[in-house]
């Protein structure tokens, strides 16, 4: 609900509502197609529509990056759960809690990075549905946070290393990311496994050879 | 055998409402579904009610234009 206080909401609805008016005071009255009706129905059918749907989009795609949104499906509440979870130690719930990824945390550390990366992303994304429509639409959570891994798990150090580049004195000073930088770098060894910062999330396990998504 | 205008009109702003009410879905609960079948069948439909209306305002106009020309010379026989 709390997008219904964004201006691009707002601007979805008035359009939506001033087209409904038109529409159905057309659909009450039937007037004759003369100049005016054609006006009327130009806003109706055409201008507060084509608003709308513009600001709708806009405010989809926005949308499409909230956990909210990431989270429901049903084979993700876990993994929204955990990010919820305040008190979890997770590195998923802590940089949920860090305002720069804040509500959109599964976008901003999952998304692609790179020149194409929004539409690369929004193309996965699309990958997902088809995968949960033909897949996992009825696969029980048990067995699904055994099963959904990551489709390129050497692409996720390239989000981590947005922030943490590798090159920050204080980070080097580590020695373990010394020892690990070109694996580290190259994506041969994730942030988030198990000796070193993850998992990422608590329940998620990468199979072995990790099958491509 | 063709439809009347009014008739396509009336479809069109059938259409259009439920693009709207699609589109206004999405805004009150932005999760997966809503905001896919507003990107897609709510688009869908919109674009087809403004076509539905840009075809009846078209048929309008040439059958405004064909009656202020007037019938045509009568037959000779």
């Amino acid at each position: 609900m709390t997008l219904l206080a964004s201006p691009l909401a707002v601007v979805e609805l008035a359009c939506a509502a001033l087209s409904a008016i038109l529409l159905v005071a057309y659909l009450v009255i039937r007037p004759p197609l003369v100049r005016a009706t054609k006006i009327g129905l130009l806003f109706g059918l055409g201008v507060f529509p084509i608003g709308a749907a513009f600001s709708g989009n806009v405010q989809g795609f926005e949308a499409t990056k909230e956990r909210v949104f990431c989270g429901s499906c049903h084979v993700m509440a876990l993994h929204r759960a955990d990010s919820d979870d305040g008190a979890s130690g997770s590195l998923a719930s802590r940089h949920a809690r860090n305002a720069m990824f804040g509500s959109e945390n599964c976008y901003v550390c999952h998304a692609n990075y790179g020149m194409f990366g929004t539409i690369l992303t929004k193309a996965g994304g699309m990958r997902h549905v088809w995968l949960y429509l033909t897949e996992y639409r009825n696969t029980p959570l048990d067995e699904a946070k055994k099963t959904i891994h990551l489709r390129d798990p050497s692409m996720m150090n390239g989000a981590c290393m947005q922030c943490h580049s590798t090159d920050d004195t204080l980070w080097l000073k580590v020695p373990d990311h010394v020892a690990s930088l070109r694996d580290t770098r190259a994506g041969n060894l994730s942030c988030a496994s198990e000796g070193c910062h993850g998992l990422a999330h608590p329940f998620f396990r990468t199979p072995v050879g990790g099958e491509k998504r | 055998m063709s439809v009347p205008r009014d008739r396509w009109l009336v479809v069109a702003c059938a259409f259009a409402l439920a693009a709207l009410a699609l589109m206004t879905w999405q805004i009150v609960d932005p999760t997966v579904w809503p905001v896919i079948v507003a990107m897609s069948i709510g688009q869908l439909l919109g674009t087809a009610s403004f076509a539905a209306f840009g075809c009846v305002v078209l048929a309008d106009l040439r059958a405004q234009r064909r009656a202020a020309k007037g019938p045509g010379p009568p037959k000779t026989e």
